[in-house]
C-alpha cells in the first residue's frame, strides 16, 4: 500500500512538470495548427542549459530557470514566424510540410546536440538534490515537490494570462477563428511568433526541472516528444485545460507501469492507452476546450 | 509516340542495372544495393506519403517487421528457407498496418503522425526486452555471402516496386483515388469513393514493400538488432529521400533515395558512422520544405514564367513580400 502511494505522488508530481510543456504544445496547436515535433529537443536544451550553468559557473540548476525562458523564448519567436509561413503557405499541402517542418528542427537540434555534447547523460546539481520530504508514510524527493510546485505556478500564469488579459483574450480568439481575430484586428502573425516563444520558454522551464530530477541526454527528447503526443491525443488537440488533466494521467501510467512491470513496457503502456483513446473517443476523452 | 524516349531511358537504366556486377568489384556493387534499397524504401513512404497525403513517421516499424521475420523464422529454433520467411513477413506488416491505420486514418493527417510515431517507438522498446527477438544484442542469421544474389534480389524487388507503384498510382482507377481522397476529401467521398478503404490499402501497401525490403536487409547484412532495423533514423532518411526527391512524384523518390545514400556513404567514409549525419538531415528537411517544397522532381516539371524563378518564389514565400506569398 505504501509502495502505490508512493508511486502515485511520484507520478503525479512528474504529471504537473510534464503538464506545463503540454499546455504550451497544446496552445500551439490551437494557434499555430502546427503539431511541434521539437517539443522534445526544447526540454532537452533547457536541461543542458542548466547542466552547463551548474558545471561550468558552478551555479545552482534552478538559477537556470528564468534564462531558459528568456534564451529559448527569444529563440521561438525567432523560428516561430517561419514555422506561421510554412503553414499558411501556396504550396499544395501546407499542413504536411509543416509538420516536415518541425520534425526536421528536431532531427537537426537532436543531431546537433549528440554532435557537440555526445552521448553521455549528465545530471544537473542543485541545492535540494537528495533531500527528501514526508508526508505520512510516503517519502517523496524534495526536488519533485518543488519542480512541481513551480511548474504549476507557471501554469497558472499562463492560464492567468490566457483568461484574465486582452492579450490572452486575443490568443484564444486566434485559435478560435483565425480570419475573424484577424478582421477584429489581431496581429495573427505576430501574435504566433509570441506563442510561439512562450511555448519554447515554458519547455525549457519545464527541462531545466526534468534535468533536475532526472537527467539530459540527447536521445531522451523522444520520449518528452511522445509524452506531449500522448496527452495532445487524450486531451483532444488544441485543449488547453484538458492537458493538465491528462499529463497528471499520464504521469501516474508511467509510475505505476515503471514500478510494477519495470520502466522497458512503458511506452508500451503509453502506446496501448493511446490507441484505446484513438479507438473509442478519437476527439479525446476530454472534449475540446480552449 | 511521345512516351518511346522515356520508354527507352528507362530499359537502357535497367540493362545498365542488370550488367553492373561484371563492372564494379564486391565494395562498390554493395554501396550499390543499398542504393537500390533505399530507392525502394522511398518508393514505399511514398505511397502514403505522398500519394495518400498522410504523414508515417513510424514507417522503420514496417521495415523493422519484415527484418525480424526472417532474422526470427531463419534461425536455430526454425531454420526455415529465405523465400519461405518473406511472405510471413509481409503478412504482418499488413495486418499491423491495417490496426494501426484502421482508427487514425478517419482522422486528420496529425493523429495518424503521432499513432505511427508511437508505435515504432513502442514497437523499438518492445523488441528491446523480447526473448524472441534477442533484446537488444540483436539476431544473427546464417550468413549467405553471394554479393551478386542480393544485388539481383534487392534489383526484382525496386522493380517490383516501381512498377505496382506505376500501375497502381499512375495507370488506373485506384491511383485516380487515391489522389483525389489527398487533394479533398470531401469531394472524393460525395463522389462515391470510400476513402477510408482506400486510404487503408494504400497503407498497406506501403507497409508491405517495406516489410519486403526489410526482409531482403536481414539476410543481407546477417546480423540485425533494434536499431539497425527499428530506428528512428531510418524513418528520418525515408522522409528526407521523397522531400527532397519530390512528395508524391513517380521518379522523386528514386532521385532522392539514390542521391542521399550516396552522400550518406561520402560521410561515412569521411568521417565514419557519426551523429553529424542526424543533424544534416535535419537540415535538409528544413531546407527542403523552405525552399524546394515539390522538392527536385519539381524542378523539372515547372513550367515558371521567365523571371520569376524557383529561388524567387520560394524567397517570397519565406519573407512574404511581393509575388504570390
Amino acid at each position: 500500500m505504501d509502495l502505490l502511494l508512493q508511486t502515485l505522488a511520484n507520478g503525479i508530481l512528474i504529471g504537473g512538470v510534464v503538464a506545463t510543456f503540454a499546455i504550451g504544445f497544446q496552445l500551439t496547436f490551437g494557434v499555430l495548427h502546427v503539431i511541434d515535433f521539437a517539443v522534445g529537443a526544447w526540454v532537452i536544451l533547457g536541461g543542458y542549459l542548466a547542466y552547463f550553468m551548474s558545471s561550468l559557473l558552478g551555479v545552482d540548476g534552478f538559477l537556470a530557470l528564468p534564462v531558459a525562458f528568456v534564451l529559448f523564448g527569444t529563440l521561438g519567436y525567432l523560428i516561430g514566424p517561419i514555422i506561421y509561413r510554412v503553414r499558411n503557405s501556396r504550396t499544395a499541402r501546407p499542413e504536411l510540410m509543416a509538420l516536415a517542418l518541425t520534425f526536421g528542427l528536431f532531427t537537426l537540434l537532436r543531431g546537433g546536440m549528440l554532435t557537440f555534447w555526445g552521448f553521455n547523460t549528465r545530471s544537473v546539481d542543485t541545492a535540494l538534490s537528495g533531500g527528501s520530504l514526508m508526508i505520512g508514510p510516503v517519502a517523496v524527493p524534495m526536488l519533485r515537490v518543488v519542480a512541481f510546485a513551480f511548474a504549476m505556478a507557471a501554469a497558472a500564469a499562463l492560464f492567468f494570462m490566457l483568461y484574465r488579459t486582452r492579450y490572452g483574450l486575443a490568443i484564444r480568439a486566434t485559435a478560435e477563428n483565425r480570419e475573424t481575430a484577424g478582421l477584429m484586428g489581431v496581429d495573427v502573425h505576430r501574435l504566433s511568433a509570441t506563442v510561439y516563444g512562450i511555448y519554447a520558454g515554458l519547455t525549457a522551464m519545464a527541462g531545466v526541472l526534468m534535468g533536475a530530477i532526472y537527467s539530459v541526454n540527447p536521445e531522451i527528447g523522444l520520449r518528452y516528444t511522445l509524452f506531449a503526443f500522448f496527452i495532445a491525443v487524450l486531451a483532444g488537440l488544441g485543449s488547453v485545460g484538458g492537458a493538465i488533466l491528462a499529463a497528471l494521467f499520464l504521469g501516474i501510467i508511467e509510475a505505476v507501469v515503471a514500478t510494477y512491470w519495470g520502466s522497458a513496457y512503458s511506452h508500451l503502456a503509453i502506446f496501448a492507452t493511446l490507441y484505446l483513446v484513438l479507438l473509442v473517443a478519437p476527439k479525446g476523452i476530454l472534449g475540446r476546450g480552449l | 509516340m511521345k512516351r518511346w524516349p522515356s520508354i527507352l531511358l528507362l530499359v537502357v537504366i535497367l540493362v545498365a542495372l542488370a550488367l553492373l556486377p561484371q563492372f564494379v568489384n564486391a565494395y562498390w556493387l554493395r554501396i550499390a544495393t543499398g542504393a537500390l534499397m533505399w530507392a525502394g524504401l522511398a518508393c514505399s513512404w511514398n505511397i502514403i506519403g505522398g500519394y495518400a497525403g498522410y504523414i508515417d513517421f513510424g514507417h522503420s516499424a514496417f521495415f523493422g517487421i519484415g527484418a525480424y521475420a526472417t532474422a526470427i523464422l531463419m534461425g536455430g529454433s526454425f531454420g526455415w528457407p529465405f523465400a519461405a520467411t518473406v511472405p510471413v513477413g509481409l503478412v504482418a506488416a499488413a495486418l499491423v498496418a491495417a490496426v494501426i491505420g484502421g482508427p487514425t486514418l478517419r482522422l486528420r493527417g496529425a493523429y495518424f503522425a503521432i499513432a505511427t510515431w508511437a508505435f515504432a517507438e513502442m514497437l523499438l522498446q518492445l523488441v528491446n526486452v523480447l526473448e524472441i527477438t534477442g533484446g537488444t544484442g540483436g539476431l544473427s542469421l546464417p550468413p549467405f555471402l553471394d554479393e551478386n544474389f542480393f544485388y539481383f534480389t534487392m534489383l526484382a524487388a525496386v522493380a517490383l516496386t516501381y512498377g505496382v507503384t506505376w500501375l497502381l498510382f499512375e495507370r488506373s482507377r485506384f491511383g485516380y483515388k487515391v489522389k483525389a481522397l489527398r487533394d479533398h476529401e470531401a469531394a472524393a467521398e460525395s463522389m462515391g469513393i470510400n476513402t477510408s478503404l482506400v486510404k487503408l490499402q494504400a497503407f498497406a501497401l506501403s507497409a508491405v514493400l517495406a516489410a519486403l525490403f526489410g526482409s531482403i536487409f536481414a539476410y543481407w547484412v546477417t546480423f540485425i538488432n533494434p536499431k539497425s532495423v527499428l530506428g528512428g533514423d531510418i524513418t528520418d532518411q525515408m522522409v528526407v529521400m521523397v522531400l527532397l526527391g519530390g512528395l508524391g512524384s513517380f521518379w522523386g523518390p528514386a532521385l532522392g533515395g539514390v542521391a542521399l545514400f550516396l552522400i550518406n556513404r561520402l560521410i561515412w567514409m569521411n568521417f565514419g558512422d557519426t551523429a553529424f549525419y542526424i543533424a544534416i538531415l535535419g537540415a535538409a528537411i528544413i531546407l527542403v520544405v523552405l525552399f524546394l517544397p515539390e522538392g527536385i522532381a519539381g524542378l523539372f516539371t515547372r513550367r515558371g514564367k521567365p523571371g520569376n524563378s524557383l529561388l524567387r518564389q520560394s524567397l517570397a514565400r519565406l519573407v512574404g513580400r511581393g509575388g504570390r506569398a
